[in-house]
């Protein structure tokens, strides 16, 4: 199951991202209506809720891509909501984000693609760049030598790796995954979750994942966050948000059949072809 | 422990540069051993990699993968010089060192993919030029294809798209071409008139302006400005439909990506541009007028007479004639590089920029052909 136990989550670790009464309007239309929460330091968080129910306005909001309409981001425990963009490079490179399409260069390599972090923030020799590219590649579960390839030359699911290697270039402490599993087979999916938890583990970093795929949530998520009709309908590891009685929090768990005492691998519970057939 | 372990090896912002102390065989390492603090870190620390050492990890402020390979490698020197360097740390990071070290690439499979010779480029070049040639031509002729398909079924044509863009290209273009032709006449009157006023004949200022507007300049000027302004949002539209994949999902829909998205260019550019000429030769003879009143004393009147007299249907029908065609090019060459657009932002970019260069290059070539024929045949 997953690694709740080993965590100590009794609300004492230091706060990694704080979301304090986000609201985010566009217009008439309420996005995030007053949504408050708090990531600690070792946690993966997942952020779920449906298609349109702002996770990916609110993970712009926390790594400073979009200022709320109110309410106040703090990261590292400090304020960033309205820092200005000089200020805010510090901050931004202890960050890392994986965007939901990669969202690799496509004039660079994927090595280049890796090392451009290194390239424009240190002073490492280029010979070293590459060597540490090629760890993070590795380190993402790629072949190194897939590094001389074009992001359009390889498959989707290795560009999402190459996008966690790139992410992860700077050793960020809070690392950002925006639908890390989407577009994958469930075997692809398992082994993404199954890296993004031992970089948690071997680098210690600090992971915010938005995903609507309960089984990856139950697999290696601390906590989850649930997000719907712009507010945060649940909160809490995965058996204390089984026993929500919000219809639209349990929809979630029945829709998917990934009840929590159902003991199935969690990779069939998504597959399509069971209740199919 | 991952909690521990994350604070420990947690960077400082403002480091103090990485750097090794002590001598004989125990070394100390100091400040930020991080990306940020390693900057000018030799390939063995710049020790002596025959001996047996010791570094001490258990000083510094900061520890990270970069800082783990660098250990790494110089482990790596040291083993490969005959000495051994012996880390001492804490837990944490010895497993960052062994995470660091299981994980690292062959050197050869971190070579840059390597850069052809002079005459593989030559040859290279070469090809892709005779090749984009050949591919022109094909584009040319599915083009043809489909345009004699539609002719058959003109109401499968996207007359709506024909039509708006008859508005963007020719109506949305009036003021900047008729700005630019009537300021071409002044400037053709203006240097004419000078001449011509030494000898008396300033009255043939009408003739130069009519001949070189109608003949000449207002097709020309009229096709650069479309192939700049037109031809260019024609190959970046389809150039980005082509890099996210919205011309195989029209195709995956049953729809000829050429039909939907070329046809109608053609058609609307084959309309406008001809109409765009006439403002045009309208404008720059009337550029052409104002600065022989004001500079000449040649009234209006006796412009336009003398212009009727000497420019002939004929010179207005050549000028006229030369503008659909330009259209074709100009809408050939746009929608070509935009479909020749692959994978990559910065491949619109490119195809854009070749897409007006051929044209405007092609315009003023094929301009020239015409003058040529046009002096053979005696027109």
């Amino acid at each position: 199951m997953n690694t709740a136990g080993k965590r100590d989550l009794d609300g004492t670790g230091e706060p990694i991202l704080e979301l304090i009464d986000i609201e985010t309007r566009f217009g008439p239309k309420v996005v995030h209506d007053g949504i408050s929460l708090r990531v600690r330091r070792g946690e993966i968080f997942a952020l779920v809720g449906g298609s349109g129910s702002g996770k990916s306005m609110l993970m712009r909001e926390a790594v400073m891509l979009h200022v709320p309409t109110a309410g106040r981001v703090r990261l590292f425990g400090e304020d960033v909501t309205h820092l200005g963009e000089i200020k805010s490079l510090p901050v931004r490179r202890r960050v890392g984000v994986m965007f939901q399409y990669g969202a690799l260069f496509g004039d660079m390599t994927v090595l280049e693609n890796v090392g451009m972090p290194l390239r424009e923030h240190t002073t490492l020799d280029r010979g070293l760049i590459a060597e540490l590219s090629g760890i993070k590649l590795s380190l993402s579960g790629l072949d190194p030598r897939v590094g001389s390839m074009y992001p359009s030359e390889i498959s989707g699911g290795m560009r999402k790796r190459a996008a966690m290697a790139r992410a992860i270039a700077l050793d960020p402490e809070l690392l950002v995954l925006d639908e890390p599993g989407s577009g994958l087979d469930p075997v692809s999916a398992a082994a993404l979750d199954d890296l993004i938890r031992s970089l948690r583990d071997l680098l210690g970093l600090t992971i915010v994942m938005i995903t609507h795929d309960m089984s990856s949530v139950r697999r290696i998520s601390d906590r989850a966050a649930f997000l719907g009709d712009a507010k945060l309908l649940a909160e809490g590891t995965w058996s204390q948000l089984a026993l929500s009685d919000d219809p639209r929090v349990r929809e979630f768990f029945v829709e998917r059949g990934a009840q929590p005492d159902h003991n199935d691998s969690a990779a069939e519970a998504d597959s399509p072809r069971k209740d199919g057939k | 422990m991952t909690e521990m372990m994350s604070r420990k090896l947690t960077r400082k912002q403002s480091c103090t540069p990485a750097s090794v102390e002590g001598g004989g065989d125990a070394y100390l390492a100091r400040g930020a051993w991080t990306a940020f603090g390693l900057g000018g870190m030799a390939h063995a620390l710049g020790l002596d990699t025959t001996q047996r050492a010791t570094l001490d990890l258990n000083g510094i402020d900061g520890f990270d993968t970069a800082g783990a390979w660098i250990v790494c490698r110089a482990q790596q020197a040291f083993a490969a010089g005959g000495g051994e360097l012996q880390v001492v740390g804490s837990d944490d990071q010895r497993s960052l060192i062994d995470l660091v070290s299981e994980n690292q690439a062959k050197p050869e499979d971190l070579q840059p993919a390597k850069t052809p010779g002079f005459l593989e480029e030559i040859g290279r070049d070469t090809f892709a030029i005779l090749n984009n040639y050949l591919t022109f031509l094909a584009f040319i002729g599915r083009l043809g294809f489909s345009a004699v398909r539609i002719a058959f079924t003109p109401a499968s044509l996207r007359w709506r798209h024909v039509v708006r863009g008859i508005e963007e290209a020719g109506f949305d273009a009036l003021p900047i071409v008729g700005l630019l032709s009537f300021l071409m006449g002044v400037v053709i009157s203006y240097q004419g008139g000078v001449l011509m006023r030494q000898y008396g004949a300033g009255i043939f200022i009408a003739d130069l302006v009519g001949l070189a507007m109608l003949r000449e300049l207002s097709p020309l000027i009229t096709a650069i400005i479309v192939a700049g302004r037109t031809g260019s949002a024609y190959t970046a539209q389809i150039a980005t439909m082509k890099v996210t994949e919205e011309v195989d999902a029209l195709r995956t829909l049953g729809v000829a990506p050429l039909e939907a998205l070329a046809l109608p260019k053609f058609f609307s550019l084959v309309v406008a541009l001809p109409l765009l000429t006439v403002f045009a030769d309208f404008m720059g003879v009337l550029g052409g007028m104002f600065m022989a009143n004001s500079l000449l004393d040649i009234s209006a009147q006796n412009f336009i007479q003398r212009l009727t007299e000497s420019v002939s249907l004929a010179s207005l029908m050549i000028g006229l004639g030369k503008a659909p065609v330009f259209a074709l090019m100009i809408a050939a060459v746009g929608c070509y590089q935009g479909f020749e657009a692959q994978h990559g932002a910065e491949q619109v970019g490119r195809h854009t920029t070749m897409s007006v260069v051929h044209s405007i290059f092609l315009v003023i070539v094929v301009d020239a052909i015409f003058s040529i024929i046009f002096s053979k045949i005696g027109i």
